[in-house]
């Protein structure tokens, strides 16, 4: 009895666990197998194994996609933007976190202000700040619009949060000990935030790699553009053809994808470890 | 005192360089922003003439906006249970560790990784009316009718919001997975004495302990919710008509493709009141919530 | 105090190298935009004067597709050798959008292609004046005309474009059909088609455009066909004729299609792609579209028989009429830091080899007087719409907001087909986006 109880169970959750993994993977597989069809196939039996497995559609997305500049660009940008956020959000959210001051905690409202508005609806100021620094047209400029517009508040939000679990006594003895504030935020506090750390990094790796409309707005030259651009670049409303278009997605996300199956563990991990104590 | 001087000094030099991008990039653009909200400025228009709430008297007769703003609250809303609901469901049946379900949560939680351009672009193909749709061609394998998932006025809206709770529900139950695991788990044995089942435990434990990742996954799929912008963009246009538009497309669309740039920034500030007010309300009862489980 | 030592070097170590990461990531980034723009000279092009040699980078903002321009580009790289066009494509449903935020911020491209929108640039002083540019009297009136604003010329007409109805051959061989000569022809053409098990028309009625410039094609046959209609754009223009009152009928006749169950609600959750597929594979025997297509049908399907012919209207005396004009059309900014070489850009475009090259890619007829273009055997079916001068678009030939309001009219038109509005509620809306338009132009 119990045992037939037992048996009924472990194979509910084997069918749970089966449906959950096609649903997410379904969508996924077809988008993969669609790159080495032709049209006719794809329509014949969306699902079906390509007759033949050719690379050339891939062949000609690279090439389409100026694939090697633009995989720079996306790294460029990517890579030191979120060594800009980590370093400024870092500091921001100890000093918000620790200090009982009043000036401390408005300027923590200030930023959270930045949540809730997307930046978009002040995008012709920010364009003209952002030409008047001389900064169009530049990977900086998209990098500064990344790091300030888009994800410095969630990123202090992330951070403060977690810094509040921190206990002060390493600190407060460390200061005892003559270590300056600063000194003492970058020896004892940051090799403690860890955790959050990497989930910023990794939530903001996300957002940056995959936003489009910045570079849009503020990248012109095509040797500067993003992969997402040169996508867009190559499907005009007016020339499509989704068997060529289908393989330049999955070289978008490719180096993504790569990094988060590489990485998974941490990934998983990591943006566990910010949002909770928060 | 001379060190807590010294201590504000330092603290001060340290927020300084994420206050004053954020100050220069974001604040400043907005209050712009706001001020140009009550003038006439357009692209098409030199002249800046001060016109006072104009243009938001404007924004509140046309029911293009009011249908938009609908639209997007509707969205917020059931997004967020849905995505939420769902998660703690995962969450809570995948929290063992073991290779398969690890499997399970690794794949869950991939489609976050892509960009939602590209999850747009791809369900614009599984869902199509074209024959071949691959959504519609696994309904009618079973024997079912097509769908017009995209086309249909009346479910275009909750056909991009399946899209969206696809690709973001991993991401939700990963935070929870998360949460779970630092409950400790001599209360469910306790709770097991006592003679709870399974969802009695769920109850009176799982959920109330769940407070810190509930919270932020509400704010945080409330908000984004709210600024939808990409995936309608992709994958509907806000069409058929205007089924699926929302505050933000209907923001770029009425404001600055048409040069009305004036008009644009008016939009913004209702939709940041909207927002503002939104996510108080639900502070508040979260924190109501939080209040209720110290208690 | 030597742990004290070392633990402080070693967190300034730590911040120095954290801000040092970031500051050689800036450098080198900066380093390598000089390093790129060294080669190929842009930082001495932004002086403003560029020497014999020296090459100058030109940005041209445009909503066709690179692919739509290839071999006019490569032959301007050609003959140009000291102007590198940059080439920026944004597509439609961006566009304005984009080049709003550039223009308004000072941050125009050199070249930009327009449409519709001319008349609002050139009256906010965004656009270079043409008027005394000698090329500009190649061009015949009938280009130059949308791009006249108070008796000046603000931009050069590339090719026409229209479009028409393209139809599979093969099929109306097979089944004994012929091009249609009157509305209710057509309407009775799907019938016949349907019967046959055959898919009459695809519509990519996802996009707002196909069904507003079907209903507009009946709108030139049954209304701008008048005379007396001439001077309605005009009127439109000043808010003082109003669609709702004049185009109902012409577009009640085009509602018959709907009515009949020749559009149908499936269209509308079909992209244009995916209708470009339908007709290139054979399914359905039409489709609405024009010229930028017939490369990617032919990639499609190499073997595909097809030709196109006009929307016909009430009377069968009279061809019918395409949806079309002078194409879109490049201007100046007024701002640019090269405004000559633009110059010579649009002076070397205005040349017969250039108007070729153009054609080449995008099949429409060209505005410099004396090129005449073959256009293809697929448009036999349109010669006598030609002839008598049956293309028309009242949208960028004339009006102010045309974007605007045909994209909203578009939009009302997919509520139209969903049954939640009828065409005149449609043709209202409309008007009501052009007065508020007109209001804050005021």
């Amino acid at each position: 009895m119990m045992k037939c109880k037992n048996i009924a169970k472990k194979t509910g959750y084997g069918i749970f666990l089966a449906i959950v993994s096609v649903i997410m993977l379904l969508p996924i597989y077809y988008l993969l197998v669609t790159t080495f069809k032709t049209p006719a196939e794809a329509v014949a039996s969306p699902l079906g194994l390509p007759t033949h497995f050719t690379f050339d559609n891939y062949i000609k997305a690279i090439d389409a996609m100026n694939y090697g500049q633009a995989l720079k660009n996306n790294l460029i940008i990517t890579v030191t933007s979120v060594i800009f956020l980590v370093v400024f959000a870092s500091m921001a959210s100890y000093v918000i976190a620790r200090s009982k001051q009043k000036m401390f905690k408005v300027m923590y409202s200030v930023f959270l202000v930045g949540l809730i508005i997307p930046f978009q609806v002040s995008i012709i100021p920010l364009y003209k700040i952002i030409a008047g620094a001389n900064l169009m047209n530049t990977h900086l400029g998209v990098i500064l619009v990344n790091v300030f517009c888009i994800n410095l508040p969630l990123s202090i939000f992330l951070m403060r949060g977690f810094i509040n679990t921190v206990p002060q006594e390493l600190e407060e003895a460390a200061l005892i000990d003559g270590c300056g504030t600063f000194q003492c935020f970058w020896r004892i506090i940051f090799p403690l935030l860890k955790p959050i750390v990497s989930t910023v990094a990794i939530l903001d790796t996300l957002a940056i790699w995959n936003d489009f409309m910045t570079p849009l707005l503020f990248l012109q030259s095509s040797e500067k553009q993003v992969l997402l651009q040169q996508v867009y670049r190559n499907v005009g409303p007016f020339s499509t053809d989704w068997t060529s278009f289908f393989p330049m997605l999955v070289m978008a996300t490719l180096p993504l994808v790569i990094f988060y199956i590489v990485m998974q563990k941490q990934i998983i991990e990591g943006v566990v470890a910010g949002a909770v104590k928060g | 005192m001379i060190m807590d001087k010294r201590k504000n000094r330092t603290y001060f030099l340290m927020i300084l360089p994420a206050f004053i991008g954020f100050i220069i990039l974001f604040i400043v653009p907005a209050i712009m922003s706001f001020g140009y909200s009550l003038t006439n400025w357009s692209v098409y228009n030199a002249d800046i003439d001060f016109i006072g709430f104009r243009n938001f008297q404007k924004l509140f007769q046309d029911a293009k906006t009011v249908a938009a703003i609908q639209h997007s609250v509707v969205y917020a809303i059931l997004i967020t249970i849905i995505q939420n609901v769902l998660s703690i469901i995962l969450a809570v049946l995948l929290n063992r560790n073991s290779k398969v379900t690890n499997f399970v949560k690794g794949i869950t939680f991939l489609p976050a990784v892509l960009s939602i351009m590209v999850v747009g672009y791809l369900f614009q193909y599984i869902m199509t009316s074209a024959d071949g749709g691959l959504l519609n061609s696994i309904i009618q394998f079973f024997g079912g009718q097509p769908v017009n998932w995209l086309g249909d006025s009346n479910i275009a809206l909750y056909s991009v919001l399946a899209t969206q709770v696809w690709q973001w529900t991993g991401y939700t139950m990963v935070i929870y997975v998360a949460n779970l695991k630092s409950i400790d788990s001599s209360l469910y044995e306790a709770a097991q004495i006592d003679g709870a089942n399974g969802i009695q435990r769920f109850f009176r434990i799982t959920l109330p302990l769940l407070y810190p990742a509930t919270s932020f996954n509400l704010l945080m799929s409330l908000i984004g919710g709210m600024k939808m912008f990409d995936a309608v963009f992709v994958m509907t246009k806000g069409g058929p008509g205007y089924a699926t538009e929302t505050i933000m497309t209907t923001l770029i669309r009425e404001g600055f493709n048409t040069g009305k740039t004036a008009y644009a920034c008016a939009f913004a500030v209702v939709f940041f009141v909207i927002v503002f007010v939104f996510s108080k309300v639900v502070t508040y009862f979260l924190d109501k919530w939080e209040g209720a489980i110290q208690a | 105090m030597k742990k004290k030592i070392i633990a402080t070097l070693l967190c300034a170590c730590m911040a120095a190298t954290a801000f040092a990461g970031c500051g050689s990531e800036e450098t080198t980034d900066q380093n390598t935009d000089a390093g790129t723009s060294a080669a190929d000279g842009t930082e001495v092009s932004d002086a403003g004067t560029a020497e014999d040699g020296e090459v100058v980078k030109l940005r041209m903002m445009a909503y066709n597709a690179e692919s739509s321009r290839a071999s006019y580009l490569k032959y301007l790289d050609e003959q140009l050798p000291n102007i590198e066009i940059e080439f920026e494509f944004v597509s439609q449903d961006n566009f304005d959008n984009v080049l709003n935020a550039q223009l308004q911020a000072g941050e125009g491209p050199d070249i930009m292609e327009l449409g519709g929108q001319t008349r609002l640039l050139a009256n906010a002083g965004y656009l270079l004046d043409l008027s005394d540019q000698e090329f500009i009297t190649r061009y015949a009136d009938a280009g130059i005309q949308p791009y006249t604003v108070d008796g000046k010329i603000y931009a050069a007409p590339l090719q026409s474009w229209y479009e028409g109805i393209f139809y599979n051959k093969t099929i109306f061989e097979e089944n004994n059909l012929t091009v249609p000569k009157t509305w209710d022809e057509f309407i009775q053409l799907h019938k016949t088609l349907e019967e046959k098990g055959i898919k009459p028309q695809t519509m990519g009625a996802q996009s707002y455009e196909p069904m507003m410039k079907q209903s507009i094609a009946l709108v030139n046959n049954e209304f701008y066909s008048d005379e007396a209609n001439k001077d309605f754009d005009e009127k439109f223009n000043k808010g003082e004729a109003s669609l709702a009152e004049s185009w109902l009928p012409a577009v009640q006749e085009w509602y018959k299609i709907i009515e009949e169950g020749c559009l149908t609600q499936d269209m509308l959750g079909l992209s244009y792609d995916q209708a470009l597929d339908e007709f290139a594979t054979g399914k359905a025997a039409m489709w609405q579209c024009g010229p930028w297509a017939v490369e990617t049908i032919k990639e499609k399907n190499p073997d595909l028989d097809f030709g196109m012919f006009p929307i016909p209207g009430v009377d069968a005396d009279e061809p019918g009429w395409l949806v079309g004009g002078p194409g879109s059309a490049f201007a100046i900014n007024a701002d640019s830091e090269h405004i000559e070489e633009a110059l010579a850009v649009l002076e070397l475009t205005a040349t017969e080899e250039a108007q070729q090259e153009l054609v080449k890619d995008n099949a429409g007829s060209s505005f410099v007087e004396g090129v005449e273009v073959d256009l293809g055997e697929i448009y036999t079916d349109c010669e006598e719409a030609f002839a008598a001068g049956h293309v028309y678009a009242p949208w960028t030939a004339v009006w102010t907001n045309g974007n605007a309001v045909t994209e909203g009219y578009g939009k009302s038109l997919q509520e139209v087909l969903s049954g939640t509005k009828t065409v005149e509620e449609a043709l209202a809306d409309a008007d009501e986006i052009n007065k508020g338009l007109l209001e804050t132009l005021e």
